[in-house]
């Protein structure tokens, strides 16, 4: 054994495994916490942890306390004190006489109208899905992307779109185009749940087409084929290969139209107002500005359940489909394409209809509309440039053309700074704590910060605002006041944007990996030179890809701001609200006009920046 | 130049198990030390712990005379203070900096001036051959450009160790080769110590002034390559290194070749119940027919002749015996059929004997 050196243990693999029991031998604590706080990624998630159980968890639930605490209001009627616990709420939205109206008629109405959107929308989208993927119809590639535009405006453009042409004399302000016409529009086909169910078909057809539209491109055609081999026919394997296997994403389709029909406002506002229909979101609206801060608690953690329920259900399938992806495995087969042949032009019709009715003639209307004097006249000596560029409109208080209004300019210069500060913020950050969450030794720690900043997922909108209205709304510690501040307008579109942000963030973390920074490392970098010299240039594409996409989903967010804007602070959103409450069709349809035009055209410069066009792989 | 030394060190990451478990190993100054050991033996972890990307469990390490990382004395230096230089099986260049702006990132972090931060950087791209991709950026590089830039910029700093976490195995054979003579030539201008990880035992053996074999987070051998290939200290190490693998006879049974080795032990042991199995290598074999292995020294193997596999410059033989295949290598196509008598001879020198725990035992005249 001259030159071998022994190692001083006997054996080989008995020993190896044979290793300590348990947790095994550690650093002393005292030690690891040194070690942990030195890498700044422990003292960042930490920090993160901090800020946002303040922003996200004490907002929530300071709102649910809210349902359950005597409000200064009700002192008389519950005969108690501010503050001391009480059933009242409770009572008063599910069984008082006025539960009725408060609750359980919302509840049908969201109910029905998210039933009936999604069984059309399932038509719809799975009709156009499989026709954009699966055959030979013409124009497959710019339909891919031209049907996934609507998904790009504002959901509440199609109602003012609607109201353009199918308002009756029920509504005062300017008439719609049919009853100008003379055709008597009836009130179930102006205003209420069926045109409220037809728009958020149209608004959320491109979440079926895209979700549905995937997985069928994903799916290896051959388990079809194999069905069709043994025997079955066209219409048997439908039902039994495919849409089984599709099942985990239609799932998902509705589980997360379910979500955001029950967070919907908008819509719900412009054209359930005049029948005096209200959904969850509506009620609560009204709640909080009948100064029912109670029973607005009690409506906000309703509908936070049910979006909770929701994305459960829709995780739940998440995780069945992962296994369906694992069975098709290595398929590499690609699809089959149906050849179409005299039923050719009729798919291209039915899909170019589709695009017609959920895009080109809501902007089209809304844009005539703004050009028009009087609507429904389409006589040459009515049309007009004035409610764009005109002066001294007849308009009382809103006297200027939108490109020089002053209360324009001021909420779309409100609108860019504030969502943009917010986006910037939520960029970096979620940058930051996409980075914490994937580097941190620490389970807890990332665990702990991944599902926090889930939760402003599962709260919509309006209910969030609610949160931040129960707990900002008065002085609290050092902080004042911020109520009508630009501060909790920057503060909730950031917050709301967070789930997004972050996810992005560990993404680009993810693919970027540890190795890069540990050889700048290894050259002698400390932790700030290595993230500004390597981590944050390498990601700055990534960065500005989740800035734009927060700023675009702000920009176009009504309900998250519609109950915290006041008069003086709006932005585009709520001023556009604001001028159609007014009954100032023109201006009102001309600010979500401009809304539309710039969230449209910055969803498609993230997709150029990304060079991943969202409906890429669907076309052609 | 500094040498390493790792004392019982341990490095748990909170499982059962331990990753590393009570290494011992010293590194000497300007040796070329290759970790060799199947995926997920540790050697990786060595490694990083080495460099400081993983602190320590237990134990200590220490560079020179410093110790870098212990739990006991509560020392951990980070690794940006270590002045280690480390090549990462993905080469980990940053792809937004180019050729020239990779090697240079450490060199500006030493506060050199641009001059001789020039001057340096020209050089050790002109030696690596990638002087004229100076401009180009990393995703515009064939692998084996982007190897060249990984060693670049580790050189440029001239750090005083060397770590290279499996940098060949992601470049083709022949480019393989080419970077082995590379290092080789580097490590004997620059004098320095290296540790270098790897599961491929040609690299270890053509490469390491000596290795250290390790196996699920235990290291089982240190030497020199052929004192390892020569004398596997236990039956992992024997069966771990050589292509086609080293022929094992487990003493369990009465086939044929069983009987064989118990013949070839009996006289050479005492105790044969201590004795766990036998090996020999091919190409320490040679095949003879039946009566001229009569009476010849050392391990006789009664086989069946089975097939010949030609692999370019030699033959692999395939035989049976008691049922069992064993392969050996010839320089020449061997002049038998499987009709003839023939014997499988191994000189008693050549014949490996491991004890029932594995370990590999000394035996009279082998």
């Amino acid at each position: 054994m001259s030159t071998t050196e022994l190692n001083s243990q006997p054996s080989t693999r008995q020993i190896a495994l044979a290793g300590p029991r348990g947790k095994g031998p550690r650093r002393p604590l005292g030690q690891r916490f040194r070690l942990a706080m030195r890498n700044p990624v422990t003292a960042i998630g930490v920090l993160g942890l901090v800020l946002f159980a303040y922003l996200i968890v004490a907002p929530i639930v300071s709102l649910l306390l809210d349902g359950f605490v005597v409000q200064r209001r009700d002192m008389a009627i519950t005969m108690a004190d501010e503050g001391s616990p009480t059933s009242y709420y409770l009572w008063r939205v599910f069984l008082s006489p006025f539960a009725w109206s408060i609750f359980w008629e919302p509840l049908l109405n969201t109910l029905g109208i998210a039933f009936g959107s999604i069984v059309l929308v399932l038509i719809v989208g799975i009709t156009a899905a499989w026709l954009l993927v699966r055959t030979n119809m013409w124009g497959r590639k710019w339909l891919a992307t031209a049907l996934i535009v609507p998904y790009m405006f504002p959901s509440w453009t199609f109602a003012l779109a609607w109201l353009t042409i199918f308002k009756n004399r029920r509504s005062g302000g300017e008439p719609g185009w049919l009853e100008v016409m003379g055709i008597a529009v009836p009130d179930w086909l102006a205003y209420g749940q069926v045109p409220i169910i037809l728009i958020f078909a149209c608004h959320f057809s491109p979440f079926v087409i895209l979700l549905v539209g995937n997985a069928l491109k994903r799916f290896d055609s051959t388990l079809e084929e194999s069905s069709r081999l043994l025997g079955a026919s066209r219409m048997r394997t439908t039902f039994s290969i495919v849409l089984p296997i599709l099942r985990p994403s239609l799932i998902s389709a509705v589980t997360l139209i379910l979500a955001k029909v029950i967070g919907e406002f908008g819509v719900a506002y412009i054209l359930g107002l005049p029948v005096n229909m209200n959904v969850l979101a509506t009620s609560l609206y009204r709640n909080i500005y009948s100064d029912q801060a109670g029973s607005a608690a009690i409506l906000a953690a309703v509908i936070v359940l049910i979006g909770a329920i929701s994305l459960w259900v829709d995780t739940h399938f998440l995780k069945e489909a992962k296994r369906f992806v694992t069975i098709s495995g290595k398929s590499g087969s690609g699809n089959t394409v149906a050849q179409l042949r005299r039923s050719r032009p009729f798919a291209t019709g039915a899909c170019l209809l589709l695009f017609a009715v959920s895009v080109a003639i809501p902007v089209l209307v809304l844009l005539l509309s703004t050009i028009m004097r009087r609507p429904g006249d389409f006589s040459p000596g009515n049309f007009t440039l004035d409610f764009w560029i005109g002066r001294d409109l007849p308009t009382t208080g809103f006297e200027d053309g939108l490109l020089f209004n002053t209360e324009v300019l001021q909420a779309a210069w409100n609108s860019f700074w504030i969502v943009g500060s917010a986006a910037v913020m939520a960029g970096v950050v979620g940058l930051l704590i996409g980075y914490v969450i994937v580097r941190s030794p620490y389970r807890w720690l990332s665990t702990g910060l991944r599902q926090m900043l889930f939760l402003p997922y599962l709260v919509p909108g309006i209910a969030f605002a609610a949160a931040y209205l129960s707990l900002f709304s008065e002085q609290r510690g050092p902080l004042p006041a911020l109520y009508g501040t630009a501060a909790i307008l920057i503060l909730i579109y950031f917050t709301e944007q967070m789930p997004f942000a972050s996810r992005a963030g560990i993404s680009s973390m993810m693919q970027l990996g540890s190795e890069p920074e540990e050889a700048a490392q290894m050259s002698g970098a400390r932790w700030w030179k290595r993230f500004f010299t390597i981590v944050l240039p390498i990601q700055k594409g990534a960065l500005a890809t989740s800035v734009l996409m927060a700023f675009i989903s702000g920009f176009k967010s009504l309900s998250l701001v519609i109950i915290l804007a006041v008069p003086g602070m709006d932005v585009l959103t709520t001023l556009s609200i604001r001028l159609l409450d007014f009954g100032y069709l023109q201006a009102g349809n001309g600010v979500v006009l401009v809304i539309a035009a710039i969230s449209f055209l910055g969803t498609y410069t993230v997709q150029k920046i990304m060079k991943t066009d969202l409906a890429q792989g669907l076309g052609g | 130049m500094p040498s390493i030394r790792l004392e019982n060190i341990v490095k748990n990451y909170g499982t059962e198990t331990n990753a590393v478990d009570r290494l011992n190993l010293t590194v000497e100054d300007g040796d070329f030390m290759c970790l060799l050991g199947p995926s997920g033996c540790g050697k990786s972890t060595t490694v990083r712990m080495i460099a400081g990307l993983e602190s320590i469990t237990a134990g200590s390490l220490s560079i020179g005379d410093q110790p870098v990382d212990s739990p006991e004395r509560s020392v951990f230096v980070p690794p940006e203070k270590r002045d280690i230089g480390l090549v990462f099986q993905s080469y980990a260049l940053w792809p937004h900096l180019s050729v020239a702006q990779n090697v240079d990132y450490g060199l500006k972090l030493r506060g050199q001036s641009r001059e001789q931060r020039r001057r340096r950087v020209d050089e050790v791209t002109e030696k690596l051959g990638i002087g004229r991709y100076r401009d180009r950026y990393p995703s515009q590089l064939s692998g084996g450009q982007q190897q060249r830039v990984a060693l670049a910029r580790m050189l440029a700093v001239d750090p005083q160790l060397m770590l290279l976490d499996e940098p060949l195995s992601n470049l083709d054979s022949r480019l393989r080769l080419e970077m082995r003579a590379e290092l080789k030539r580097i490590h004997g201008e620059n004098e320095t110590t290296v540790v270098f990880v790897t599961h491929d035992q040609w690299e270890a053996m053509t490469l390491a002034t000596r290795v250290a074999v390790m196996y699920e987070g235990v290291l089982q051998q240190v030497g020199s390559p052929l004192d390892i290939y020569d004398r596997p200290i236990n039956r992992f190490v024997a069966g771990f290194l050589g292509v086609p693998p080293i022929n094992f006879i487990d003493l369990e049974g009465d086939a044929e070749h069983v009987r064989a080795a118990r013949e070839f032990l009996s006289g050479r042991v005492e105790d044969l119940d201590r004795i766990g199995s036998l090996a020999f290598r091919p190409e320490t074999a040679v095949l003879l027919p039946a009566e001229e292995a009569a009476g010849a020294e050392g391990l006789v193997l009664p086989v069946r002749f089975d097939a010949v596999m030609p692999t370019g410059g030699s033959w692999t033989i395939d035989v049976l015996s008691g049922g069992r295949h064993f392969y050996l290598t010839s320089l020449h196509r061997p002049p038998f059929t499987d009709a003839d008598d023939v014997r499988v001879v191994v000189p008693p020198e050549k014949v490996h004997v491991f004890d029932i725990h594995e370990n590999r035992t000394e035996v009279q005249g082998a």
